[in-house]
This record gives structure tokens, sequence and C-alpha cells, in this order.
């Protein structure tokens, strides 16, 4: 009787931590407008292959149905997502806020935090191309990682724009820009020195190392400036710095770093970049970013940006932290014995009732209450009704 | 808020090959280490910082899950491992190359034809299966845990993938080196979201451990 690889079930208090997290997420995409959607958990393969980079298409669970159509779990939500809105919600006006909670699947080798089995939740800015939108976008996840208590997360941002001009300005060609990236992004220093070595780059080794290792604020940001030439990096800074901006005026200057070497799935995304973590776990809690390529795929011109958390790896970083913000039972407000009327009525005036229904004597039921700190009691026999506060 | 001070820091060190030159180097950067580490499991440095005392091929666990911050192994191990770290530096000392060798009477050396299907006995299980498959060769990799060179003079193995620093056990043994496969040294890592989180502290130390990267 053993559960495939890489799935868990969830017992009633874990499911009760992890319902109170999901609702805060949700309470945090409801405060900022998003409404929440939902799509199926498989989809045909072609839709989702259209969306998702090569890295996720390898992570796939594929399965055919009984025509022989290719479908497949999918690994994530903004595909989905992006599918909805280019179809069915085509027009609807633009900006488009839409937040989701849902289960995700991936094929990889289960550890810790990384199951095969995980829920998402995140959110979508569709057709807000501006740096107020890539603002938006990420202090929502500050505060969504607040609500939970993680009001000390730190999050790394960077546009990918940034190091393509890096890359391009030392010129280096589409080949050799995407094994550096690889590197840079692995922060495998010694690696992207022996290449950009290889590559006839000795000259600049030092300042592209220096680059990648640099974790810091507008400093950062006049260090890449003189190795950014090209328009599209100009203004890959230009919005790093106005977000930077944006975040001290809401107190986050401390939490908000550049980091040059954050590069996620380049494939995927097409502007501003970032993560969310805390010291306690070994991996990111949330992330996304700009992803402008991806609608048009589906023939809706519109840019959009957005982000995701892993419930179970915030789950995984409150434990850590010994929080229990979210660990509390809901309580049994009253004990009910002998009258179903009594107990429909308790319910209506919205308390939560616990039925006994073997009619136990007096002195077992308050012992029971007693255990389960029930503070009311509500015995009905033939006709008399008797009430009891139960203190312990 | 977590901390960024110096004295935070947990560094893993291999015990063994590796400790002395380790050992000096932390020197260098203000952590004073035994000159032997004998039974110690983990020394905490006058400044605070833990340093652990591991088998070499568990450091990478230590720093992947985070029990210490960073640490300083060799590239073989790295190579042996599928975890993610930065790599921060090269630290130049510990250095040896992993070659594929063989009996000197065998001639492979020399451009012999290699059997259709080879045995091949090895402590790097990974490495070696990926430098075979590279090349399309059938191979039957056969995981040994130490000795590795005895394998082909009692006819276990045909190749055998193994570490070479000064070549005297190969030349003892006549074994002869076939091909490089690639070279090690000790290797600065650091888990990626310490480096994150303890960013002035370890941009610190590796300043003093690879004077190169100093200021970067």
């Amino acid at each position: 009787m053993r559960l495939p690889a890489g799935t868990r079930d969830w017992l009633p208090a874990e499911l009760r931590r992890k319902r109170a997290v999901e609702n805060a997420l949700r309470g945090v995409f409801e405060r900022w407008a998003y409404a929440e959607a939902q799509t199926p958990s498989f989809e045909r393969f072609d839709v989702l292959e259209t969306g998702i980079g090569e890295t996720l298409a390898d992570k796939l669970f594929l399965f055919n149905d009984r025509r022989g159509t290719q479908l497949a779990l999918r690994p994530e939500m903004t595909t989905p997502i992006a599918r909805l809105v280019s179809t069915r919600m085509r027009e609807a006006p633009l900006p488009l806020r839409l937040s989701y909670v849902q289960p995700t699947y991936r094929y990889e080798e289960p550890q810790e935090g990384r199951m095969r089995e995980f829920t998402q939740a995140g959110l979508e800015l569709i057709g807000a191309e501006s740096a107020h939108a890539d603002a938006e976008c990420l202090f929502t996840a500050v505060e969504a990682l607040d609500v939970l208590g993680l009001d000390d997360a730190l999050f790394d941002i960077n546009h990918s724009a940034v190091i393509d001009g890096v890359l391009s300005t030392l010129g280096l060609n589409v080949a050799q820009a995407a094994i550096c990236k690889g590197l840079i992004s692995d922060r495998n220093i010694v690696a992207l020195r022996a290449e950009l070595n290889g590559m006839g780059r000795e000259q600049h080794a030092d300042a592209v190392v220096r680059l990648a290792m640099m974790r810091g604020r507008f400093e950062v940001l006049e260090a890449v400036r003189p190795y950014c030439t090209s328009d599209t990096s100009r203004a890959g800074i230009t919005r790093l710095e106005l977000l930077l901006t944006r975040a001290a005026d809401l107190g986050y200057e401390g939490r908000i770093s550049i980091d040059l070497s954050l590069l996620r799935d380049f494939s995927y995304y097409t502007g501003f970049i970032f993560e969310g973590f805390v010291g306690e776990a070994g991996f990111s809690l949330c992330g996304g970013g700009r992803y402008d390529e991806l609608l048009p795929h589906f023939g809706l011109d519109a840019g959009a940006v957005g982000w995701s958390a892993g419930v179970e790896r915030l789950l995984l970083a409150l434990e850590r932290r010994h929080s229990n913000r979210f660990g509390e039972a809901p309580a049994i407000d009253v004990l009910v014995s002998g009258s179903d009327v009594i107990a429909a009525r308790e319910r209506a005036a919205g308390r939560t009732v616990r039925i006994d229904f073997d009619r136990q004597s007096e002195a077992t039921l308050l012992a029971l209450a007693r255990a389960q700190r029930i503070p009311r009691l509500v015995i009905a026999r033939g006709g008399e009704i008797r009430e009891f506060d139960v203190t312990w | 808020m977590v901390s960024e001070n110096r004295a935070g820091l947990t560094i893993a060190i291999p015990k063994g090959a590796l400790y002395a030159d380790a050992a000096a180097r932390l020197k260098s950067a203000g952590i004073e280490l035994p000159a032997d580490p004998g039974r110690n499991l983990s020394v905490t440095a006058g400044d605070g910082t833990r340093v652990l005392l591991l088998r070499p091929i568990d450091v990478p666990a230590y720093v992947e899950f985070g029990a210490a911050d960073c640490g300083i192994v060799g590239a073989d191990v790295l190579w042996e491992t599928e975890r993610q770290f930065c790599e921060l530096s090269d630290l130049g000392f510990g250095a040896c190359r992993l070659v594929v060798a063989a009996r000197k009477a065998d001639r492979y050396h020399e451009g012999a034809q290699l059997p259709t299907f080879l045995r091949v006995a090895t402590k790097f299980e990974k490495t070696a299966e990926s430098y075979f498959a590279e090349r399309d060769l059938p191979v039957q990799i056969i995981k040994l845990h130490g000795s590795v060179e005895l394998s082909p003079l009692v006819g276990l193995a045909d190749l055998i993938v193994d570490l070479v620093a000064s070549g005297s056990t190969m030349r003892a043994h006549d074994l002869v080196v076939v091909d490089e496969i690639a070279t090690s040294s000790a290797r600065f890592v650091v888990n990626p979201v310490r480096f994150r989180v303890k960013y002035a502290a370890i941009m610190a130390l590796l300043g003093r451990l690879d004077p190169a990267l100093a200021g970067a």
C-alpha cells in the first residue's frame, strides 16, 4: 500500500495548515484585486508545449486518452492561464488580474521542497507592459510572504536584458552567450572563467565574474551600466532603478537586492525576474517575472508578468521557523446530545457543533467536552433540555 | 533579520588529503585550525566561525542542505554529485587528474584495439559512465571503493578510471594513462540561498581565500 514517489497524504492537522496558508495568500490576491481562476489538471500536450520551456517539457507526466490524443498534467499554471486568457477571456478588458491556487505536477527526483505533486499559488497581470506592472508583481509577492509571517524574506531582482547586454557588448555570439548565461545562473564562477578564457575573452573575465557575484542595490546598476550599450539593456537598468526606488518608499529597501546572476528559465522570461527566499530553506519560496512572448504564441498580442509560490515550500519554511501561526485547530463551540433541532439551530447561528448520537450519560458527555475543550454542552432527553458551561 | 556577520558562518572542510592545505588557506583568512584534526568533528575558531571536519564525500550534502553555509571540496567529489552549488573559486591546491588507465602490456595507450565490451573499474561511477557514453562505448562499470589499480592486474577490469597525482602508484603497478578525463583541484562552494542571505560574510571570506577575487 505505497504512495507513488513524490506524492503525499495530508492528514487533517497538516491540511488545516495548508488551507490556512492558501487562504492567507488568497486574501492578498483579493486585496490587490486579482480574481481567482481554475483550469483542468491536464491539458493537451500541444498547448503545454507551446508555453513551457525545454526544461519543463522534460518533466511532464504524459499520457494518451482513448482516442490517442496526447495529454499532460500541467507542470505550472502560467501556460494554462495564458490559454484561458487567449481563448475564453479574449475580449476581457486589459489589464487583467488573475490568481490561482492549484496542484501542479512534475516528474522530478523527489527531495525536500520538490515533490511530483505540489501546489502553486500565484498571480498573472496580463496586458500591462510598464515597469509599474513589474513593481505590482514584486510587491504582491512581498506582501504575500509578509502575511504568512515571513516578513524578513529577501527578494532578489534582475532584468534579463542586462546580462544579455553585457555578453553582447563582449561580442559573444548567441551560442556562447547561452553557455555563459547558464554558468552565471548556476553561479559556477570557476567554469565561467574557464569558458570566457576559452572564448578568447580573458581580458573581460574578471569583470564578468565580478558582475556575476555582485548583490546590492544602486551600486550594482552603476557597476554594470558601462557594459550595457544596447537600448534594451539600458531600458532594463532603468526599470530596475524604478523598482528599487518604489521599494524604498514602501520600506522594503533592506529586503530587495539586485542580483545579476538571477536568470531563472531564460528561454521564458523576457525582462524583469525575481525570487524570494528565507535563510531557513535551501530553495526559493516564490519567483516569477515578465514573459511578454508567451501570449503572442497563443495569438494574443499582450505582455504579462506574474509569479507563483510553492505552497508546500512555504509550509516547510514556516515549520523550520517553528511558526504555529497556522496551526490552530478550529474550535468546536458546542456538544449536542439528543436533539437534531437544537443542533440545527446552533449551526444556523454559525457555531461549530459536534453531535453525540449515542445518548451517553451526562457525566460521560461532560468528561468528553472537557477533554475536547468544548465550552458548551446541551443535552435533550424527553422534552427536557439541560445546558452546561464546560470549564477545564 | 538573519544576521550578516562573519561569526555566523559554518564552513565544511574535508579531513584527509586536502586537510592541511585547506587549514593553511583558512589560517591565512584568519581562521585557526589545529594542525591535526584528530577525532574532532567540528572546531569553533576564535572569531566564532564554525568549521565542520568531514569525510570529503560528505561535504556536498552538508552544503546543499545548509548544515554548512559553504565548504572546501575537491572537484572530483563534485563530479559525482548532482547537487547544485555556487562554485565560486578554484583554490588551486590538491591538484590531480582523473584518467583512464590500463596495463602497459595491453598497449591500449598505443592504440591497440579495445575489447568490444569493456569492463571499467572505478570509484567515479557517474563520471566514468558519461565519459564512455559520450564515446558510444558499451561498458560495464564496476564500482570499487579502494585499490582500484589492482583490478586490471587480476583480470577484474580492462580499464580503470582513477585519480592520479604524482603518477608513482600507477608506475609501481605497470599501469599507463590512456586518456585524461579532467583535472581536479580544491573548490570553494557555497549554498545558493546562503550566498544571498549571508552575502557580505561569504564575500569577505572568499576575498581572503582567493585574493584574485578580492573586491569582487
